[in-house]
């Protein structure tokens, strides 16, 4: 793999994670580096312990032991904030999008930017959510369109290019064509593709294994709360895939 | 005119059977002596007078009733057979600010007379200075202005003879227990000079004039809403209560609900204004013994007369009292016409045949 | 950008925005021509009179900017009208006793004391604020008939009157300046703050704005204390135009409220809403009282038209967004 083989310090590191619920284990002895520029795959059946595992990375749940490290810092996440700042970004299921509000308002939710008279600027947020958009080719009618007069793709869209503007380091995407048709799937894999020349690790939960093979670098299997092993996805194929998720052979 | 004489001579009578009845007067806000309403009356050529004058009014009332509406009839009424066009009528529902601005609205069809009861008299000041600057003639039912000088600010104030309403109300309650027994007495708890002199009409008519009666127990309501709790615990300690005095019709039917629950069958209740449910219980042999009204009608039309004529140089006197009378039973036809100028409910027609 | 892509949005924008947003304009244009026709010689349209309309809806205007607030972040306050009665009621007692400025304290305060309340337990207990403030409303009506006996309270105190009811600056009518002020510092904090953006952020999707950092619960807490503080300034002006304060003030001006700030095109849900709608919308119940007075109508028809001319206005103003 190339990404592994330049040598550069993974933008995100996972070392011994664990994590307990009162007496259940979710995940044990999880491990992962994720490369600048590189998508990464996590797969595994419901219940595997994938959306625990989005949690811990993105500052909602807090691991019960083990490391995290970015560009070879370790850091604490205790919030989502705190992920945040720490050039995190992830994109929901849900898209939490604010359905009412124009794209530019929901790409600077939280974090818009004001003039020195304390007010918003939205010449600045419409400028550079336009250039985005643009650059991420999502194929939205205006910047000051209404989220929820857009489609299905196009919301993911805005909700990628969100992630895309704020994250310096990783983008967590959290089944992102679960709810869309194959045009507007292959239109967000495009948009997904595009995001490795930004030097952004990616990690990607998905049920399709197609989709998996389409994007990722590397596929991390989850079984029941434990890492089965991760492959290259050049160097595997779907069956070996599935029969680690299922665990019927191997 | 029939029936008014009729029901004189069941007034004369009544009171006749009490040649040593309870002394007291009703009195104005500012203890104005009261003259009789009926002792109002405009000559020809002042009504020609103001026919010829093309006068309007405005009709601004406190909240709407069916008290506010005889009131109402009344003075359209008059004003219609004095020609004057009624340009505008507004329910403030019991709000002073609402009611200031009902009044800075009918300004605008500059109006020669306005009639109103005032929501808050400490309040009412600033409700009507615009239309008294823009010297428009002001009327008033019951309460005027604190500050505000008859003649000068208003034409006159019209109102009940409370004193006398109280008065028949103890009458009322003595001929339906003979003139013996123990009486219940739920008053009205607030500082409001209409419900307080009626009340305490009721209450020294009863201690006065019928020394075989007692006052039991007495209740203060404040709240309408609580009438009903106020006239439970009073027949759960006093069951043997003969009659119950209410302030006035609304909460009456409360207390009527309280002794339905109880069982109680015995226990006779008076109370003030012509309310359908209370007569219907009583044309149909009930617990209501009888309901003392107010002529509401007659205020409208002396109103009305009054600030008329103020517009023609009439002076008229500083407070009007209009009659009351008690109807029982056997006055609810004579006594619905004259209070409220309607006839009786269909109801109560129906349950009388 | 392409011309395509501009004549799509132009269009776009057209077909979207122009029912929705602007039949709250409309509606009022064609109230106000109506009138303006039918009562041609009846003064509705002397300065005079529109004038007032503007005087007698200020209060109202005043509590629809708060309730715009408190509305766009998803939430409702039925409190307004008793916190109008304990506002004037705790000023006039002050006045009378401490001089204006402490009265003016006073009045505020009460007001944003009790959205304090309100703010907090919708905020940090986590209840529905349709039941906190239908709690609250009951509470501080209590409060506000026990606070002087159901007794009135004069003001008397005639800086205090002028300023806040009667007076006037540059020939304008200080009831006029407070509704321009406030619309005007509303509208700016509504449209073009963070603080707006995030009370429209909270309606529209609390979770999307809790993960976008967006402290909800402060925004929730927020909203009713302004909403509380601007029930407060409407009981202020209430008792400088009456020169005194009473329990009943207020008492029937939560639902003309309401209409108006859906009339005026906030949404009941939460997440869009206008200060300037909702302005139009209070002139557009003032204007209605004013005009069906006039008419000549007997109480119980006004209260029917009236009735249903809300009733068309909220049916139109609600059906594009109701989806």
């Amino acid at each position: 793999m190339d990404t592994t083989a330049s040598g550069r310090a993974p933008v995100l590191q996972l070392k011994d994670i664990r994590k307990h619920f009162g007496g259940i284990t979710a995940i044990e002895n999880f491990a992962l580096e994720i490369y600048p520029g590189e998508i990464v795959a996590l797969v595994g059946d419901n219940g595997a312990g994938k959306s625990t595992l989005v949690k811990i990375v993105s500052g909602v749940h807090a691991p019960s032991s083990g490391t995290i490290t970015m560009e070879g810092r370790e850091v604490t996440m205790a919030s989502a904030t705190m992920a945040r700042s720490h050039g995190i970004e992830v994109v929901y299921q849900d898209l939490a999008l604010a359905d009412q509000q124009t794209v530019y308002m929901n790409l600077f939710l939280g974090r818009e930017p004001v003039n020195r008279f304390g007010l918003l600027d939205r010449r600045r947020m419409i400028d550079e959510t336009d250039k985005l958009v643009k650059e991420l080719d999502v194929r939205i009618p205006s910047v000051r369109a209404t989220i929820r007069n857009l489609s299905g793709g196009q919301r993911q869209g805005v909700a990628i290019a969100r992630a895309t503007h704020w994250a310096s380091k990783l983008i967590l995407l959290d089944e992102p064509t679960a709810a869309l048709g194959v045009s507007e799937t292959a239109k967000v894999e495009e948009t997904v593709r595009s995001l490795k020349q930004r030097n952004i690790g990616v990690l990607i939960i998905s049920h399709s294994l197609d989709q998996v093979f389409r994007l990722a670098d590397r596929i991390c299997v989850l079984r029941r709360g434990r890492q089965i092993g991760i492959r290259n996805a050049a160097e595997t194929d779907k069956n070996e895939i599935i029969a680690m998720i299922t665990g019927l052979q191997h | 005119m029939r029936r008014a004489l009729s029901i004189m001579t069941i007034l004369a009578s009544l009171l006749a059977a009490h040649a040593f009845a309870a002394e007291g007067v009703t009195t104005g806000p500012n203890g104005e002596k009261p003259v009789p309403a009926a002792s109002l009356t405009l000559t020809a050529a002042q009504e020609q007078q103001i026919k010829d004058g093309k006068f309007t009014a405005a009709l601004v009332w406190h909240e709407m009733s069916e008290y506010t509406n005889a009131v109402n009839a009344g003075a359209r009424d008059e004003f219609k057979r004095l020609g004057i066009k009624v340009v505008a009528q507004t329910d403030a529902g019991f709000d002073a600010a609402r009611q200031k601005a009902d009044v800075e609205t009918v300004l605008a069809k500059k109006p020669s007379i306005i009639l109103s009861l005032p929501v808050d008299p400490a309040t009412a000041a600033a409700v009507y200075d615009p239309a008294r600057q823009a010297g428009v003639k002001l009327g008033f039912v019951d309460n005027c202005p604190a500050g505000y000088k008859q003649g000068s600010d208003y034409v006159t104030i019209v109102s009940d003879d409370l004193f006398q309403m109280g008065n028949k109300a103890g009458i009322a309650m003595a001929e339906a227990l003979g003139k013996k027994g123990k009486v219940g007495y739920i008053f009205h708890d607030a500082d409001f000079y209409v419900t307080n002199q009626r009340d305490g009409a009721f209450k020294k008519t009863i201690e006065q004039d019928y020394p075989e009666m007692k006052i039991a127990d007495e209740a203060g309501m404040a709240d309408p809403a609580r009438s009903e709790d106020i006239a439970q615990a009073m027949i759960t300690q006093h069951p043997d209560l003969d009659g119950i005095y209410v302030t006035w019709a609304e909460p009456a039917l409360s207390v009527l609900a309280a002794l339905r629950a109880a069982g109680n069958k015995h226990t006779k209740i008076v109370t003030l204004d012509l309310n359908e449910p209370a007569a219907l219980d009583m044309v149909k042999g009930g617990r209501v013994a009888a309901l003392v009204a107010d002529e509401a009608y007659s205020i409208g039309v002396t109103l009305a007369r009054a600030s008329a004529g103020s517009l023609v140089g009439l002076k008229a006197e500083p407070f009007y009292a209009v009659d009351s009378i008690a109807v029982t039973k056997e006055t609810v036809k004579e006594g619905w016409k004259k209070s409220l100028n309607k006839d009786v409910p269909a109801t109560i027609a129906d349950a009388m045949k | 950008m392409s011309s395509a892509n501009t004549s799509t949005e132009v269009g776009s924008l057209a077909s979207r925005f122009n029912l929705q947003q602007y039949v709250v304009y409309l509606g009022f244009l064609a109230i106000f021509l109506f009138f303006a026709f039918m009562l041609r010689d009846s003064g509705f349209l002397t300065v005079r009179n529109l004038s007032n309309i503007v005087l007698q809806t200020a209060p109202v205007t005043i509590m629809a900017i708060g309730l715009v607030f408190v509305m766009s972040a998803g939430e409702i306050d039925l409190s307004i009208g008793s916190i109008v009665a304990v506002a004037a009621l705790a000023a006039a007692v002050t006045i009378a006793s401490y001089g204006m400025a402490a009265g003016i304290v006073a009045g505020l305060g009460a007001g944003i004391l009790i959205g304090l309340i309100n703010g907090a337990l919708v905020a940090y207990v986590r209840l529905p604020s349709f039941l906190v403030t239908l709690a609250t409303m009951g509470l501080f009506a209590g409060v506000s008939r026990s606070m002087t006996d159901l007794r009135s309270i004069s003001v008397t105190d005639e800086t205090f009157t002028g300023f806040f009811g009667s007076g006037s600056l540059l020939g304008v009518p200080s009831l006029i300046w407070w509704t321009v002020i406030a619309i005007a510092i509303g509208h700016l904090v509504y449209r073009e703050t963070r603080f707006g953006a995030h009370v429209l952020a909270t309606g529209d999707n609390a979770r999307a704005a809790s993960v976008s950092g967006i402290s909800v619960p402060k925004i929730r807490l927020a909203v009713l204390t302004i909403s509380g503080g601007l029930a407060g300034l409407a009981g202020l002006l209430y008792a400088g135009r009456l020169q005194a304060a009473k329990y009943t003030l207020g008492e029937t001006d939560l639902m003309t409220v309401i209409a108006a700030v859906i009339v005026g095109g906030t949404l009941l849900n939460g997440g869009k809403g206008s200060i300037v709608g909702a302005l139009v919308g209070s002139l557009m119940m003032g204007m209605l009282n004013n005009g069906l007075i006039l008419m000549g109508l007997s109480v119980s028809d006004q209260m029917i038209v009236r009735g249903l001319i809300i009733l068309t206005a909220v049916a139109v103003s609600l059906r594009d967004k109701s989806r």
